[in-house]
């Protein structure tokens, strides 16, 4: 049935048409109560924080002193020109007036010019004339801005363990990365309202809120002592040919790292121009074989295991046998028989090889462990490896323990290795080394916070070793490492490097490792040259630089030269001559029958080791310093700590 | 031309109040949204306002020659009018003048005329002839409205213009709803169109067909997720979001629209002038405007019951049904609960053709007021 179209029938369909009219209305009612009314406050927030643009405003970041507080990186001001592009009125003009006020380009001015960012760098770190001018210019959307730039007043300083920051002042390596959080300040910011477009608009909200400085960094590095140390690391790789040259000084009784020096090494100013690799601090991040620099280390755990006594011999018939292999001695023939000391005085491998053995994985391991060896130490560094060292297990053989007895077989960092001596010097106390010794921020001055400095071996152990370490200088393979009255002991070390899995025969790692004073130690050392031409024995090119290291590091230090008692030498005062003309200085020491090393090119001396006044033997090495080596020529500098 | 007594008793004042206020916040609202635009590129703050009197002039004299005619008369003018919209939206096609990447307007001296707005008006006596006096709705009868509506819409989606192409659709089934179609064969036909438009999204989307192009299946469908594309065509939704929101209760005072001043809303004398109003005057002033276009749907519907004859009927309330899709589309769109598209808001906008014509539509729901039937019930 068709049902015919009545009014009725129309007038409801009107009517409903009407309430679905009504309903629709009432929803976007509802909806306008839900954005306006409820949400208002989200939505009013989001039209402020939309209008609000913010230029983050960097705080200066840190300085970097070294322990005596001369500064080795400085932030200083420097000024940056930006430009608003969307109020800058005649881009072409504009670009040109810019182009040539600051020696750019026009083409790329006018490129930034024309960005449809909120606020563009036109050039970075302008100088006060450039900054002057482009006020002068008066040019609409064009600004100039505090930032700041770090400087190097005494040039490349360990430039290795500085580290360098980016263009944006972070951190990017060393202990600028390392200390980063610490160093960068707290940015402020510059507040400004703006329209759609990234105009500021005229009489809107404007701010400023100055960044907070950074904290300061007081490093336990020494200047002077860094001097030295990368002018004796440069002298000894050039003159011994080697690949690569690292000295590193410690204070072993606080495991304070007096100087760190690498060679070849690498300008500061101009990071970019050198290969990444001679900025690796390889103290921290490359390990090697220690090789016999090791048997200091092994004595001294079978002492404390009980392998070994004061008393016990060997005779040494030039080889080992070790479970079918044979380890012969570096000594062809062997060194026959052998006391306790004279095994280390001869470095000979069979008796480590023998101790290794008798030690034992389940002996030695944990020993080894105790010093770090195969863990990091906890260094302030960025980028510390741990050095390999194999936990025992019924797939490590007796041969490798034996290896590891004369340092081969296990790798670990250069600053591990010094820190083991550094135990050693220090009666047994290990400190973990570190590069930062203060802190210093609005607040106050802090330390960092270390590893606590804890007993590995017993004094008596270390006492038996000093005193082994003390005769290799004295009667064994390392007499030329000796500085006189200074007591130097030590032991050289000569691996082979690994290459593609085995030992490689041309390629050594010559290394001498060492502490002065013996009776009480105030620095240890370590020297290490990788791949030598020519002579590979440590106690022929690492020995002597030693020597010198000591006879020069020592006067910073305040130690002074002590008379040896059973030297026979005539003692003689050495002559004062600091302040003199250099030719004056010189023949007033050659006249008291001293040899002079004259360090540094200026006219005047500023310094001399020994000092004026102390006893010297007859014919010994006097340093001189004169003025243009060690103490920087301008006088404009920042003072320490800012004061 | 006489007007008779009877004129000034059977106008709908009520209807005719509402408008003119409506109009009267249209011109301060433009004036606001469009000053600091219009100062910084160095033109006269009146520009648009000026135009939008200019169409209201226009609009009045429309609105005057149309009450002045028996609406049963246009009859015989019916079909003329109705292809001669359709000749101009071909002719559009040719020689408009492209605004936004679509073809929507004339422009003839200073004035720009829209031909799908006067479309939509020949959409509804053409549409209010033919579904006139027909006691039962056959099939034929109702696959031949949407035939009428289909030829205007389908030259209006080749501009492309899918919004007001949308307005079409919803009117074939607005007047064939008044008409008493039968409801089961109305939703019928909302399934086919349904579907269709579907599949068209899903080739396009797919990349088959390009019917629908991409930014505009990106307008479609970023109103479900605007910050899934916040820079480009979320932007403008987020925009009207913020705008509307943070106007509040009271808003923030007339010519202080953080949004609209200081040019993050976008079109906002035009598509986006309901944002500048919540933003400006807040819940209240959005209360009142939407109050204003209840008052204008409810005595336009009144009058559609009140007409004398079906076609009269018919002509009424299809002339509501605009201005209620308009309203919809457009509000709903600047609340986010709809796709984007550039329908105006009647009265409001800017814009001398969109008044005109929605002026023109009052003249014809007043005509049929005015020969209403006496008795009342």
């Amino acid at each position: 049935m068709r049902r015919s179209v009545s009014t009725i029938l129309i007038h409801r369909r009107v009517i409903a048409m009407l309430l679905t009219a009504m309903c629709f209305t009432l929803l976007l009612v509802g909806r306008l109560a839900y954005l306006q009314i409820a949400r208002n406050r989200f939505f009013q927030d989001k039209a402020v924080e939309q209008r609000i643009q913010r230029i983050p405003v960097e705080g200066r970041r840190g300085s970097i002193y070294d322990r005596n507080g001369i500064p080795l990186a400085v932030s200083i001001n420097a000024t940056s020109v930006y430009a608003i592009p969307a109020e800058v009125e005649n881009k072409e003009q504009t670009a040109r007036i810019l182009a040539q006020i600051l020696n750019l380009d026009y083409e790329t001015v006018l490129a930034r010019l024309n960005k449809r960012t909120a606020s563009e760098w036109v050039k970075k770190k302008v100088s006060l004339e450039e900054a002057e001018a482009v006020i002068k210019a008066g040019l609409p959307g064009v600004g100039v801005v505090d930032s700041s730039e770090r400087v190097y007043p005494y040039g490349s300083v360990a430039p290795q363990v500085l580290g360098f920051v980016g263009i944006d002042n972070q951190g990017l390596e060393g202990l600028e990365l390392y200390y980063d959080k610490i160093l960068r300040g707290t940015p402020g910011q510059a507040v400004f309202e703006r329209d759609a477009v990234g105009r500021a608009i005229p009489g809107g909200i404007r701010g400023y809120v100055p960044g907070k400085p950074g904290a300061d960094l007081v490093l336990t590095i020494d200047y002077y002592i860094q001097q030295v140390a990368q002018r004796e690391v440069e002298r000894a790789t050039r003159e011994t040919g080697s690949r690569l040259g690292l000295i590193i000084i410690t204070d072993p009784k606080t495991g304070e790292i007096l100087a760190n020096a690498v060679y070849p090494t690498f300008d500061i100013e101009n990071v970019l121009d050198y290969p990444a690799d001679y900025r690796r601090n390889i103290a921290v991040t490359d390990t090697y074989e220690p090789g016999s620099t090791f048997k200091a280390v092994t004595m001294a755990v079978a002492l404390e295991e009980g392998v070994a006594t004061v008393n016990t011999g060997f005779f040494d018939p030039g080889y080992i046998n070790v479970s079918g292999w044979r380890i012969r001695c570096w000594h062809r023939g062997g060194h026959g028989p052998q006391s306790f000391f004279e095994t280390l005085q001869n470095s000979c491998n069979p008796f480590y090889a023998k101790l290794g053995m008798e030690l034992g994985g389940e002996k030695f391991y944990p020993n080894l462990m105790k010093f770090n060896f195969g863990a990091k130490m906890g260094v302030d560094f960025p980028g510390e490896v741990p050095g390999t060292v194999h936990p025992p297990s019924s797939r490590v053989p007796l041969v490798t323990w034996a290896n590891i007895g004369f340092g081969q077989g296990l790798t670990m960092t250069p600053l591990q290795l010094l820190a083991a001596f550094g135990a050693i010097a220090n009666d047994g106390i290990y400190s973990v080394p570190h590069y930062v010794r203060e802190i210093i921020t609005d607040s106050g001055t802090t330390a960092p916070e270390l590893p606590a400095q804890r007993r590995v071996i017993s004094s008596a152990t270390a006492a038996i070793v000093k005193e082994a370490l003390r005769r290799v200088i004295t009667r064994g393979s390392a007499k030329r490492a000796e500085a006189p009255g200074y007591f130097v002991a030590g032991k050289t070390g000569t691996a082979q490097v690994v290459e593609d899995g085995r030992y490689s025969h041309s390629k050594t790692v010559t290394s001498f490792a060492g502490f002065a004073p013996v009776h009480d130690p105030q620095m240890a050392a370590l020297l290490v040259l990788w791949e030598p031409q020519g002579a590979f024995f440590g106690g022929i090119i690492a020995a002597p630089v030693f020597s010198r290291l000591t006879q020069q590091v020592m006067p910073f230090l305040g130690v002074e030269r002590q008379a040896m008692a059973d030297s026979g030498v005539p003692q003689v005062t050495v002559p004062d001559v600091v302040g003199l003309p250099v030719q004056e200085g010189m023949e007033a020491l050659q006249d008291a029958r001293f040899q002079v090393e004259l360090i540094g090119e200026g006219q005047r001396i500023i310094g001399q080791a020994p000092e004026g006044g102390a006893a010297a033997g007859v014919g010994t090495e006097v340093y001189v310093f004169t003025d243009t080596d060690y103490l920087p020529a301008s006088s404009d500098l920042p003072t320490p700590f800012g004061v | 031309m006489e007007v008779p007594r009877r004129y000034w008793r059977y106008l709908d004042w009520p209807l005719i109040l509402a408008v003119a206020a409506l109009i009267a916040i249209g011109f301060v609202v433009i004036y606001s949204a469009s000053y600091s635009q219009l100062t910084q590129a160095g033109i006269s703050p009146f520009y648009y306002v000026t135009r939008q009197f200019l169409g209201l002039v226009l609009g009045l004299a429309a609105v005057v020659v149309i009450i002045s005619i028996d609406y049963r008369a246009w009859k015989r003018w019916t079909r003329l009018i109705y292809i001669a919209s359709i000749g101009m939206l071909g002719l559009l096609l040719v020689m408009g003048t492209t605004v936004f990447g679509s073809q929507r307007w004339f422009r003839i001296g200073p004035m720009s005329i829209q031909p799908s707005e006067l479309a939509k008006l020949a959409l509804v006596l053409v549409l209010a002839k033919h579904l006139e006096g027909r006691e039962q709705l056959e099939g034929w009868n109702i696959w031949r409205a949407f035939a009428l509506a289909a030829v205007p819409a389908g030259l209006i989606i080749l501009q492309p213009d899918l919004g007001t192409a949308a307005i079409f659709a919803g009117l074939a089934f607005a007047m064939l709803f008044f008409a008493g179609a039968d409801l089961r064969k109305l939703g019928l036909c909302a399934a086919v169109l349904a579907v269709a438009a579907m599949a068209a999204i899903y080739v396009s989307w797919k990349g088959w067909i390009p019917i629908i192009k991409p930014y505009q299946l990106s307008r479609l469908l970023v109103f479900l997720d605007p910050y899934a594309d916040r820079n480009n065509a979320g932007w403008n939704i987020i925009q009207s979001m913020i705008a509307i929101g943070s106007g509040g209760f009271a808003g923030k005072g007339i010519f202080s629209g953080t949004q609209s001043r200081l040019h993050f809303l976008p079109a906002n004398h035009t598509d986006f002038v309901f944002s500048v109003i919540a933003e400006e005057f807040g819940f209240i002033g959005t209360l009142v405007v939407l109050v204003l276009y209840a008052v204008v749907i409810w005595r336009g519907l009144r009058i559609a019951m009140l007409a004398k004859d079906m076609y009269g009927l018919l002509l009424a309330a299809g002339a509501v049904s605009i201005f209620f899709f308009h309203l919809i589309i457009n509000v709903g769109m600047t609340l986010g609960m709809m796709p984007i598209t550039g329908l105006p808001l009647p009265f409001i906008t800017a814009g001398g053709s969109t008044l005109l014509t929605s002026l023109m539509a009052i003249g014809i729901i007043l005509n049929v007021g005015l020969r209403r039937q006496k008795i009342m019930f």
